[in-house]
């Protein structure tokens, strides 16, 4: 049976070297950039580490008014009509104000963890929580109040406690813990049974139901304010240069690590978006060389061609035999480009050994993205050839 | 009568005049040509020999009528079906010869050889050394003279398995004795396949011994 050494002979290829060997080294160059960049983009979102504050695709950020030498002493808590203007921003999607108790709140463990103290609770609508158990809800009459704590808060809490003789616990653990919940204020007061239902990450402080809060502030702190000290507002960019303006020229403070990391992660996306960008620039380049060389080769070889074909070759047939000629130069290119950037990781690893969340080996999708190319490279190729046949 | 597996149906090239399409007994007339038979088409230069040839061998397409093959236009084939048409059903000697002038002869053979295998390379030596050709064959073709390249599309088009053998002025460059030798080997070859033999030139071949001949 023919095979591709049958036809060998008869495609002239020789003269062009150059252009072959300058398309290998492109081509295995342009991919080793772009599975570097798509490494890079996994080893970015894995540096910063925003991936549980971020997950829904927005930035949730606390809003407070900075306190000056000047309006110290006064209300520095927002207002209604402030909360308006931060709603109404189009680089803010959402605000909301985070309540406070105004009443005394005291909690205890019991004799479990024998421990008493004073707190302040705060409520938020629900959608600006990370984590919203079923659980989390309280109606006028039921005596148990569900509790959101900070997750920093029980990181904080197993540091202190060796100390003071309290007894560690882990997530799971927290829920089970019977807590009692003193409220007290000049129109009367409460006890309650409360235990925590979730931790979250998002949002620093001691959460109740937002029913609860507002009800407990009127009915024992005989007022239902409508001021918050603190605002959350949902963002899609946090480091989005309007929003930072607005926010300095109105004198609202923000947690300046999250905006420094958020722009730090964006400059660092962006350069590896670019790299991304400019790999597959190389590629096509490197695939034109390709192009032109096939173009080349037959064009040379034209005449052998339409006697191969006159002589019952099918042109099906001949491209088929010729593309599969490149399958092998194809797949060495992508090996030594993935195993270049499995190297170039290894390396990259050790350099961050300190920061655990770094992998020595490559995310699965450079895995994939390389299999793609491949596969890509010989269909891109084997069209190629098969128009250039059919135009003979 | 057995049933024609090629037939033309009123076969006209677009090109050529009215008078000689008329004074044709190929030309405008629908008639098949059976598997076995000999047939004979002689006409003088500009009457169309080469064209009907490329007509048969689906080389051309600017033509009025059909060619039918196995019940089917050959105008309808695809690239593909045409392909294996060339490779199963049809072989040629072509009046210019078409050979790949800097590969060798038996590499010439061998590549026609080696698509639909009907013989073995041992085959190709001795019909080289029937028709004399035998010391030529590790030298290009390019270097061989007409007489020897005419003899090596000869042994070309008998490597495949093949219904139709279609001969245009196949003895052109031999002289009697190897165009002789070389028709044997052709007819003796086609007996071994059951295949039609159409040779078409400019004047009668009488060792053909043709079943029937047609004026173009």
């Amino acid at each position: 049976m023919p095979n591709y050494s049958t036809i060998s002979p008869f495609l002239i290829s020789n003269k062009s070297k150059l252009s072959r060997t300058l398309g290998y080294i492109g081509l295995c160059l342009g991919v080793v950039l772009l599975l570097c960049s798509v490494q890079m983009y996994f080893n970015v979102n894995n540096f910063i580490g925003e991936k549980d504050i971020k997950k829904s695709g927005y930035d949730f950020v606390s809003v407070t008014k900075l306190i000056t030498d000047q309006n110290m002493g006064k209300d520095n808590r927002f207002n209604m009509d402030e909360l308006k203007v931060l709603q109404s921003q189009p680089f803010i999607s959402d605000a909301a104000p985070l309540l406070s108790n105004e009443f005394r709140a005291q909690i205890s463990a019991g004799n479990i963890i024998p421990f008493s103290t004073d707190l302040f609770l705060e409520a938020i609508q629900d959608d600006f929580i990370d984590t919203v158990p079923p659980s989390f809800q309280w109606q006028p009459g039921q005596t148990h109040v569900p509790v959101i704590l900070s997750a920093d808060y029980l990181e904080m809490y197993n540091i202190f406690a060796p100390s003071q003789e309290l007894p560690q616990l882990s997530e799971s653990s927290i829920g089970q813990v019977n807590l009692q919940l003193a409220c007290s204020g000049m129109e009367g007061a409460g006890n309650y049974t409360a235990n925590i239902v979730g931790l979250s990450n998002r949002i620093n402080t001691i959460l109740v139901p937002k029913t609860f809060l507002e009800w407990a502030n009127y009915n024992y702190g005989g007022q239902s304010s409508t001021k918050a000290a603190r605002i959350y507002i949902k963002t899609d960019d946090v480091s989005n240069p309007q929003l930072v303006k607005f926010l300095q020229d109105n004198g609202y403070h923000v947690n300046k690590e999250r905006t420094r990391s958020a722009r730090i992660k964006m400059i660092l996306q962006s350069f590896v978006s670019g790299l991304g960008i400019f790999s597959i620039i190389v590629i096509l380049l490197s695939m034109m060389l390709f192009a032109f060389y096939l173009q080349l080769m037959i064009a040379r070889s034209k005449d052998n061609l339409k006697l191969l074909q006159t002589l019952g070759y099918s042109p099906g047939w001949l491209s088929k035999m010729m593309g599969r000629r490149w399958i092998p130069v194809y797949v060495v290119i992508i090996v030594i480009a993935l195993s270049l950037t499995i190297i170039l990781q290894y390396f990259f690893s050790i350099l961050f050994s300190y920061k655990e969340s770094i992998s020595a080996w490559i995310a699965w999708p450079v895995a994939v993205v390389a299999v793609a190319l491949l596969f890509m490279c010989i269909w891109v190729n084997g069209k190629l050839i098969s128009r250039e046949l059919k135009s003979l | 009568m057995k049933t024609p597996t090629v037939l033309l149906e009123q076969l006209a090239p677009e090109y050529l005049e009215k008078e000689k399409l008329d004074r044709s007994e190929v030309w405008n007339k629908t008639f098949g040509i059976e598997k076995g038979e000999h047939l004979q088409i002689v006409a003088p230069s500009g009457s169309g020999k080469t064209s009907l040839v490329h007509i048969l061998y689906g080389l051309r397409t600017d033509f009025r009528g059909n060619v039918v093959c196995n019940g089917k236009p050959l105008k309808s084939f695809n690239t593909n079906e045409l392909s294996d048409w060339r490779k199963d059903n049809i072989s040629i000697v072509f009046q210019d010869l078409r050979l790949f002038p800097e590969h060798s002869a038996a590499k010439n053979i061998e590549v026609k050889r080696l698509l639909s295998p009907f013989h073995a390379t041992s085959k190709v030596t001795e019909m080289a050394k029937r028709l004399g050709i035998a010391e030529k064959l590790l030298q290009s073709a390019q270097t061989c003279s007409y007489g020897e390249q005419q003899r090596i599309a000869i042994i070309r088009a008998l490597q495949q398995p093949f219904d139709f053998l279609l001969l245009d002025e196949p003895f052109s460059h031999l002289d009697d004795k190897n165009a002789e030798k070389a028709l044997d080997l052709i007819l003796e070859e086609s007996t071994l396949r059951n295949a039609a033999v159409i040779l078409v030139d400019l004047q009668n071949v009488p060792s053909f011994k043709s079943h029937r001949t047609l004026q173009l």
